[in-house]
């Protein structure tokens, strides 16, 4: 990424906030969705607002942006009511706020009128905005032709044209692949660095991570506010990250209401090949961990010590207040578990390939999925991912390789086949204008759920949702975190031997994300093959095993900790006087995927440390910035992913 | 650049870029006026009538024949029986004309003969035109074989003015250019509106600090020059396919047709603000725009026809008044004389349009 030109012009009252909020309100017609909010932002912060769906988010930017009259409360956005102050703000609301049928250059001009940009200076900003986000050979593409990573890229821009002194961004990265999903960071840690106020709400707590400041709203309030480092250690926990090859066994030794109950653990989280367990203290954590497994008769436990990840605070903070806390009831299956003991896989492919026309979009894919597994297959837009779905499903008849699926080769859309499958899509399982119980309904009939059963099952649904009671309620008007949970719910109560989830957590906040893991792993423990497809790499912890694609083809497959392993190099996270400059300084020397801000740390990506660092630190030095320190950090499954793609020649867009 | 500009300049690259808007806002304005155009005719011809004729006489023949002389009925064959029953509620004929016994040799002795008319009134209009006809068509048959027991002293010499050919086309398509020039750009202005809404955009809009005038004054001219774009096509039509000529003022048409259609696009406008979707958005306009158009407009029947209350809505129909203009620029030709206060009725109505939809997107702000 290209180093930014100044871009703000300095405001007279530089010593100020930027943004200050005092006793914050806004009541709709019978909800309040904010309640009393104080918060300041200052120049050249990237503050975030993190919280679950429905927290009031998406309110507050509208009042920050000046396009909705606050209830009660005082708010001044450089030092003005937002409404006078909007030729200062750039919004990127949450729905693209992009004019799809119009061009790149057509929405920047557009953009630009709106906000009287004076005409010579219009054309420069374009040349050097685009070009920092590598728009700029497609000035005269469309905009709804442009991936998802790069329509925001552009929607940066336009806000970008009017150089304001802040920048609102309401959920700037949903539906964008990893990879877009850093660069469009990256940008933005350079453009704070230049003075630019940013305020950004994200249901990614990996990106809270590279804000200044963090603020977690819930209901409409702002229960904590600090840098990412003072949140964590309000916490007062530590990490565990607990490996056995009998994870299943340790789970439910630990688990809520089994064999032993300690005021030890505060809270444990089990993910794909691993447990994490907040502890107290590391110390005595380790040892009563280690004699709990030596008690149910598991060998020695290998454990990870780290620090707790935003997201443990997100949770934990919320818990207090009684979310997530409800017991989870297991679903009561009627027919036998499948169990792992079967022999042959429920799904297995062998070379697929698919042509379309010139465009090879899958490249010989092999992957077998056993029953009882959780298989995540990851990649970017345009990867394959999809093309690789709707094959295995047999929705499109592959070019050339041999499926099978729950040990059928031929007919692989027979109703009986079908009955044995369940598939939960992104957006369009529930039909939103019916009631919850007329779509769990309707769903027990599409899949002949018994008669006898479906009482019980649609009282299932309801229950694991908490939705009781409320089950003549128009499914559209539900948050997206319930409907999700609701439609995996009627995509399982036909019991099915196998499970496609496609993208089962977008958009849905780590609460929810919990709850439906916790329901995932309930029908894998019973026997349920499980495919799952994201491209978010947080969830892909999750699975068992997992099968990266790029570019059609599949480039790794294992478990996480292997493929994290398998990745050449090593996470080195620095702290220096001056991050920015460094950062533009160590992408002379290495590729940019390689370097990442973190707030006031860099993420470097090394393939020889022991080699490269010596000389980096001195190049740094040279140029007057001091490194304050450097050590090892762990690659997150995501570096891991960025890395694969960047070698194997980038994304395609 | 002036915002109204920047505004406008972009919903023309919005409505370019769609092919198929493109080819709707030109292709069925096109259609709409072949259609209008040829398919309604107000003048009833070609009546299938019975005559029974129970006389059989030379004079009763030629009564006949008198009947069918012009086009208005056409003889069908009668399958006999109870002609009432059979015929009129068959429908094979929509009148029946007996002629009873003895009809010459009464006329000749000076005697009242009466001629049974029995006429379908299902069709109230249809029945009026042919009892009136049957009416003029006796009265001039007494005439003609001089068997009037009184010379009529008033003899009432007919011109017809404007249209002496009483060519149909004359009246229906410059009335059609009403309806035309109201629905579609309209429709169009509605869509757009709607679709900063249904997309979300509306809020980037909001957030530009944009005035409600400025978005909208954008948007309608943006939807005026593509319906003047529309309204050259359809008088082409006019010209070329109907033989119109203009008969009156083509400046004072000019005006009228601009604010006419400035006047349709705030309409368009004003209707979809509240629209969440170009769905609601398109039927609002359909119900809100085209029944007041095609019923209270006095496209088909005269306004004065319509009755209390809906004749006071029918006043404050801008249809109305442009189909009196366009009518009286290619029929009557009275100009600025007779219909000055079209155009002021078409600003008054266009600044009370601008003032609501202003007021409907309010301050610009989500409405909460």
């Amino acid at each position: 990424m290209p180093p930014v030109e100044t871009v703000v012009q300095q405001a007279p009252d530089t010593d100020g906030p930027v943004i200050s909020v005092r006793g914050l309100r806004k009541r709709y017609r019978d909800l309040e969705a904010v309640r009393g909010l104080d918060f300041d932002i200052r120049r050249g912060e990237i503050f975030g607002l993190i919280g679950p769906d429905g927290a009031g988010k998406t309110t507050i930017f509208h009042i920050l942006g000046g396009v909705m009259e606050p209830t009660a409360g005082q708010v001044a956005v450089v030092g003005r009511k937002p409404a006078d102050a909007r030729s200062e703000i750039g919004y990127l609301t949450q729905q693209f706020s992009l004019n799809l049928d119009l061009s790149v250059d057509e929405n920047l001009s557009y953009t630009a009128g709106l906000r009287r940009v004076p005409e010579p200076m219009v054309s420069e900003r374009r040349r050097r905005y685009l070009k920092l986000m590598g728009l700029d050979a497609f000035g005269s593409r469309l905009a709804g032709q442009l991936s998802g990573g790069m329509k925001q890229k552009l929607a940066l821009c336009c806000a970008l044209m009017s150089r304001p002194q802040v920048l609102l961004l309401d959920e700037p990265t949903t539906g964008v692949d990893p990879v877009s999903r850093r660069e469009f960071w990256d940008v933005l840690a350079g453009i704070a660095h230049e003075g630019m106020t940013i305020a950004v709400a994200t249901p990614y707590l990996d990106e809270a991570e590279r804000c200044d400041r963090v603020a977690l709203v819930h209901e409409g309030a702002i229960r904590q506010i600090g840098t990412p480092v003072e949140l964590r250690e309000r916490l007062g926990l530590h990490r565990l990250e607990v490996r056995t090859s009998d994870l299943g066994r340790l789970e439910q030794a630990l688990a809520p209401g089994g064999s032993v109950e300690s005021a030890e653990i505060a809270d444990v989280q089990p993910f794909g090949d691993r447990l994490d367990v907040l502890v107290a203290d590391s110390e005595r954590g380790e040892r009563y961990l280690q004699s709990i497994a030596a008690s149910a008769g598991i060998g020695a436990l290998r454990i990870d010590r780290d620090e707790p990840t935003l997201e443990n605070v997100f949770v934990l903070n919320l818990r207090k207040e009684g979310l997530g806390t409800t017991a989870y009831k297991p679903f009561a299956f009627s027919g036998p578990a499948l169990g792992p003991s079967r022999k042959t896989s429920a799904i297995a492919a062998s070379k697929l390939s698919k042509q379309f026309g010139e465009f090879q979009a899958v490249k010989g894919v092999s992957l077998q999925i056993g029953y009882g597994e959780i298989y995540g297959l990851l990649g970017a837009n345009g990867a394959g991912k999809t093309t690789t779905i709707k094959m295995i499903c047999g929705l499109l008849q592959p070019s050339s390789g041999e499926m099978m699926l729950a040990g059928e080769t031929q007919r692989m859309r027979s109703p009986a086949l079908r009955q044995r499958i369940g598939y939960m899509s992104q957006k369009f399982t529930l039909y939103d204008d019916l009631t919850i119980l007329q779509n769990l309904e309707f769903y027990c009939g599409v899949y002949q759920v018994p008669m006898g059963l479906r009482k019980e099952r649609i009282n299932w649904v309801l229950s694991t949702c908490q939705l009781v009671g409320r089950e003549g309620m128009i499914t559209g008007l539900l948050p997206g975190g319930w409907k999700q949970r609701l439609s995996f719910g009627a995509s399982v109560m036909h019991e099915p031997e196998i499970l496609f989830l496609d993208e089962p957590t977008s958009g849905v906040d780590p609460i929810a994300r919990r709850q439906l893991w916790n329901m995932i792993r309930d029908f894998a423990r019973h026997g349920t093959a499980i495919l799952v497809t994201t491209h978010f790499l947080e969830e892909a912890e999750n699975c068992h095993r997992l099968g990266l694609m790029a570019a059609g083809e599949l480039v790794a497959q294992g478990s996480p900790s292997e493929i994290k392993k398998a990745q050449p190099g090593q996470l080195i996270v620095l702290v220096t006087s001056d991050t920015q400059r460094s950062s533009d300084l160590l992408k002379t020397k290495l590729e940019s995927w390689r370097v990442a801000i973190f707030a006031d740390k860099l993420h470097v990506v090394l393939d020889e440390p022991e080699r490269q660092l010596p000389a980096l630190v001195s190049l740094l030095s040279e140029n007057g910035i001091q490194v304050r320190s450097q050590m090892a950090g762990s690659f997150s499954l995501e570096d891991a992913f960025i890395g694969l793609v960047q070698r194997r020649g980038g994304v395609q867009s | 650049m002036n915002r109204v500009a920047v505004q406008c300049i972009k919903e023309l690259r919005q409505f370019v870029r769609d092919r198929l808007s493109v080819a709707l806002a030109f292709g069925l304005p096109a259609l709409s006026m072949l259609l209008y155009g040829f398919a309604t005719r107000l003048e009833i011809k070609n009546i299938p009538l019975v005559v029974q004729n129970l006389d059989n006489s030379a004079l009763s023949r030629s009564f006949i024949e008198r009947l069918y002389t012009n086009e208005q009925f056409v003889p069908v064959r009668c399958p006999g029986g109870d002609l009432v029953k059979t015929v009129l509620n068959r429908g094979i004929a929509e009148a029946v004309v007996i002629i009873p016994p003895e009809f010459a040799r009464k006329l000749r002795a000076g005697l009242p003969s009466p001629v049974e008319a029995l006429i379908d009134g299902t069709d109230v209009n249809n029945a009026r035109v042919i009892k009136n006809s049957i009416i003029a068509t006796t009265n001039s048959f007494l005439d003609i074989e001089g068997l009037s027991p009184f010379r009529p002293l008033i003899h009432p010499q007919v011109r017809l003015w404007f249209n002496p050919g009483r060519k149909e086309s004359l009246f229906v398509v410059p009335g059609a250019f009403g309806i035309v020039l109201l629905i579609y750009p309209a429709l169009l202005c509605a869509l757009a509106m709607a679709r900063e809404t249904e997309q979300g955009t509306i809020l980037q809009i909001y957030a530009s600090s944009l005035t409600a005038s400025e978005f909208i004054l954008g948007k309608v001219a943006a939807y005026v020059i593509v319906g003047i774009a529309e309204t050259l096509l359809v008088l082409l039509i006019g010209f070329v396919v109907f033989h119109l000529s203009v008969a009156g003022d083509a400046l004072l048409f000019t005006l009228g047709t601009l604010l006419y259609l400035i006047d349709a696009c705030l309409y368009g406008l004003m209707i979809a603000v509240g629209a969440k979707t170009q769905n609601a958005a398109v039927q609002a306009v359909a119900f809100g725009g085209f029944t007041p158009a095609l019923l209270l407009s006095g496209y088909l029947y005269p306004v004065r026809n319509i009755r209390y209350p809906f004749n006071l809505v029918a006043d404050f129909v801008p249809a109305r008044y442009y189909i009196e203009l366009s009518r009286d620029t290619f029929v009557r030709g009275a100009g600025w004389a007779g219909q000055w206060f079209v155009p002021v009725f078409l600003t008054l109505v266009g600044l009370l349009l601008f003032r609501i939809a202003r007021k409907r997107l309010g301050r610009m702000q989500i409405s909460a």
